[in-house]
């Protein structure tokens, strides 16, 4: 009887540990809705369950998820913006870029990053170039020449409209001087399948979803659009030093309502601090291939609007050249 | 790779294993029997839960529940009209009918045998030849799968005769629906009227959902209790597994039935739902008696749910194979793996063989174990029928509602899914089939993104439909059943043979024709 007991209050005491282990840090609340615009087992959730938990232990706060996805996540965003309290209970998984192409691409969608709180970028997926392990682009030069050659029709694939690697495809375009035909999938997957099975000429995608096909042989990286050659792929150069400034990739973080309070915004950017300097993390991280790219509170609002100002460069002229084409 | 094999096995006979796979087949046939909740909503729910146990345990409890749920979704299906999981959609359409006689106990046993049967066959499949298919996937681009689409597309032909006209009406309002959202190339909204909520477009779970329960509702709340007839209600008792004599009968259909089910699984972005139609529409064509389906015939509950659980291995070759999902809730299993640090690639099958194998062992015996529990759970579910038409009305009004809510967390979707109801019993009223609209919108998207992608892949150029092998010999198929629905092909069969049409089917078309 006396051991059920003791099993019971063990079982308990685990079970609210995330409350009572640690002092309470965080004072804005005790539980934190987390937005998500997009399903349930998808990259944001996939974020979500890595972090949360240990977040969870830093902060002595519950972390509660919340879906709502549509919109590629516009309905999410909109609602961080516009409607949800600015008490430090509620904060969104931010994704660039659709996080600023929605609103530059969509008049009728009416948030901007300006009405939000900005508070830590946790990971970053590199962009990358990949063909088919048969394909006859042996280098990025290859491909760069081919596209010279004939220019709108080698089929490039893309994660989607307003993707980033539709915008880097666009970014590529203008630097190279090229047309590419872009061929938009819906998401990842489809795009560098396509590629693999030969259905396209090549496929601009992230690095974490295709390194275990590079790795096999059955994809070839043709150039990484990172700041510098990956140490997990180094081999394949940057597009940088091929001459072309590509640095591009989907990232994730979080940010809160316009108006967060700035104690609480500091309380989570600490926290976010402390579990990237755990090192349990770190491996759990390592072993699900995401390429941590931490960048808290200021700098990570300059990061988001540095992106804000490209895409909305590269998609008015886009427009302009249409327009031209048309007349 | 043989060691894996045997490693599997042992592996998948742990009890902790088998009781993994236990709880993840009644979870997931309970998730199934509800409309709204899904299996892959509930894979992504329990992912977190299973993070502390070791990742074959694990995977063993998801890979079950999301097998179980195909079978589920027939038991909302049969008993209420009202498809619990998209894939049960095509099991309405004789499972209904067949309960209404008093045969709801026979009726979930068909099922559940068919599930058995296609579920044992695409994973026998899976088990064998899972690394020489995967490759198969990789000839799927965009146009060989707006082919499959096309091929689709003609059941509408089948499934409108009495009606056509009604019928193509029904198929195209579909197919209007299913371009409202976001176009795939452009990023344009397009019918959304600067909507948020319609720039994904329509869910197409949540228009099921209104278009087969709030009609049932009102048809079951303005039939009252009062005229209950003996027949109508079925007896627990009923016997539910068939006799060995009509298990032989109904046997080819589900092997056809489950190899549909495994090569739709295949094919990126269509699962069980696609499927189900394939299959009910060629157990049909196979069949001498035609016109006997929708009124409650056994092949019509065989097909679509021997294929639909066969999707469930079919959709995993590609995803073990090659790390490419087959499906969204494969997507979800392998986000599975990446917790346990297992990268979902090609190496699946060889660093990681021993978990891979044994995850392929456990859809393998969570068949027997959905069988085994499905006779115990379904004997409770026929009481359903015996509950009084003005409650159990007003129980599926509620348990949409909260179905639909529960999809997207969207108020909106509640609203989505009454107006389809509304559109469900404007359809019942002129008597327009309400089928032909649900494959339009399960199809619609897949040729509207597939069709722009291959005109982009092809230079705009229509030819590329058929200089692609692949893609011309379906097409060439869907062709050949556009014709084989028309009037004039059944003149020009007439033609060809002399002897009358009841003899002109080979001697094994009508595979579950007993009817006792």
């Amino acid at each position: 009887m006396k051991r059920a007991f003791a099993a019971t209050l063990v079982a308990t005491t685990v079970l609210v540990s995330p409350v009572l282990a640690q002092d309470a840090k965080y004072e804005a609340a005790s539980e934190i809705n987390v937005m998500q615009g997009f399903k349930a087992g998808g990259g944001s959730d996939a974020l979500a369950q890595l972090v949360q938990p240990y977040l969870a232990r830093e902060l002595g706060v519950n972390f509660v998820n919340q879906y709502i996805p549509g919109a590629t996540g516009a309905i999410a965003w909109t609602r961080l913006a516009k409607q949800a309290p600015a008490d430090g209970s509620t904060i969104s998984i931010t994704n660039t870029p659709m996080l600023q192409t929605n609103y530059i691409m969509n008049p009728s969608i009416t948030y901007t990053i300006d009405e939000i709180t900005p508070i830590a970028n946790v990971v970053t997926d590199p962009g990358i170039a990949v063909v088919a392990a048969d394909s006859p682009f042996q280098s990025f030069e290859d491909f760069v020449n081919a596209a010279k050659e004939k220019p709108s029709t080698v089929t490039v694939g893309n994660s989607g409209v307003g993707g980033d690697d539709y915008f880097t495809s666009l970014q590529f375009e203008r630097q190279a001087g090229v047309q590419l035909q872009k061929v938009p999938f819906q998401g990842d997957g489809p795009s560098w399948t396509a590629a693999m099975g030969g259905k396209i000429d090549a496929s601009f995608t992230n690095v974490g979803v295709t390194y275990p096909q590079i790795k096999e042989g059955n994809l070839r990286a043709l150039a990484v659009f990172a700041e510098e050659r990956l140490p997990e792929l180094p081999d394949v150069p940057t597009a940088k030093e091929l001459g072309y400034d590509l640095v591009a990739g989907s990232s994730r973080g979080y940010s809160g309502p316009g108006g967060l309070p700035d104690e609480a915004r500091q309380q989570l950017i600490e926290g976010f601090q402390r579990v990237m300097e755990n090192p349990d993390f770190q491996a759990a991280a390592k072993a699900q291939a995401l390429n941590l790219d931490f960048v808290f509170g200021e700098d990570y609002r300059a990061m988001l609007k540095e992106q804000e100002g490209e895409f909305k460069e590269l998609w008015s002229e886009l427009q302009s050249e249409g327009q031209a084409q048309a007349q | 790779m043989e060691s894996f094999f045997w490693v599997g096995l042992t592996n998948v006979l742990d009890p902790m294993n088998l009781t993994a796979i236990a709880i993840g087949t009644i979870i997931g046939m309970f998730v199934g029997a509800m409309p709204g909740l899904s299996a892959t909503m509930a894979i992504a729910l329990l992912l977190p839960l299973t993070y502390s146990f070791k990742p074959e345990t694990g995977l063993a409890l998801l890979a079950s529940l999301y097998l179980a749920a195909m079978y589920g979704g027939s038991i909302a299906a049969i008993l209420l009209r009202t498809p619990g999981t998209p894939a049960a959609a095509a099991t309405v359409m004789d499972g209904y009918p067949m309960a209404q006689k008093g045969k709801a106990g026979q009726a979930l046993g068909l099922s559940l045998t068919a599930s058995l049967i296609g579920g044992l066959l695409s994973s026998v499949i899976l088990l064998t030849v899972a690394p020489l298919l995967g490759r198969v996937v990789l000839n799927f681009g965009p146009v060989e799968i707006f082919a499959v689409a096309v091929l689709g597309i003609t059941i509408i032909g089948s499934l409108s005769q009495g009606s056509t006209i009604l019928g193509l009406l029904s198929g195209a309002i579909g197919l209007l629906l299913a371009t409202i959202g976001m176009d795939p190339t452009t990023g344009t909204p397009r019918f959304a009227f600067d909507n948020l909520e319609l720039f994904g477009g329509i869910d197409f779970t949540v228009a099921l959902i209104g278009l087969f329960s709030i009609p049932q509702a009102v048809r079951l709340v303005m039939k009252g209790n009062g005229k209950r007839d003996k027949g109508t209600v079925s007896r627990i008792a009923d016997r539910m597994l068939p006799t060995g004599r009509e298990f032989v009968k109904l046997l080819p259909n589900s092997i056809r039935s489950g190899f549909i089910g495994v090569f739709v699984g295949l094919i990126p972005g269509t699962g069980g739902d696609t499927a189900s139609w394939f299959a009910y529409n060629e157990a049909k064509r196979f069949s001498r008696r035609k016109a006997e389906f929708g009124t409650g015939y056994p092949a019509g509950i065989v097909a679509p749910e021997a294929a639909n659980n066969a999707v469930v291995g079919g959709a995993l070759i590609p995803t073990i194979a090659l790390g490419i999902p087959g499906s969204s809730s494969t997507a979800v299993l392998l986000g599975g793996l990446m917790v346990h640090g297992i990268l979902p690639g090609p190496t699946l099958m060889s660093d990681y063989g021993d978990v891979t194998y044994t995850l392929l062992w456990a859809v393998l015996f969570a068949n027997v174990a959905l069988f085994l529990v499905g006779i115990l759970f379904t004997r409770a579910c026929v009481a359903v029928t015996k509950i009084p038409n003005r409650v159990v009305g007003p129980v599926i009004v509620v348990l949409s509602v909260i179905g639909a809510y529960a999809i997207n967390n969207s108020v909106f979707d509640i609203g989505l899914m009454i107006a389809f109801g509304i559109l469900g019993l404007v359809f019942d009223t002129f008597r327009i089939p309400t089928p032909p609209l649900v494959i339009g919108l399960i199809l619609g998207p897949i040729l509207d993104t597939t069709l722009q992608q291959s005109l982009l892949i092809g230079g705009g150029n229509w030819m590329v439909f058929l200089q692609n092998p692949i893609s011309a010999t379906l097409l060439a198929f869907a062709l050949l059943s556009i014709l084989q629905a028309t009037p004039l092909f059944g003149s020009i069969v007439k033609a060809f043979r002399k002897k009358p049409p009841k003899g002109a089917e080979p001697a094994g078309g009508d595979m579950a024709g007993s009817r006792d």
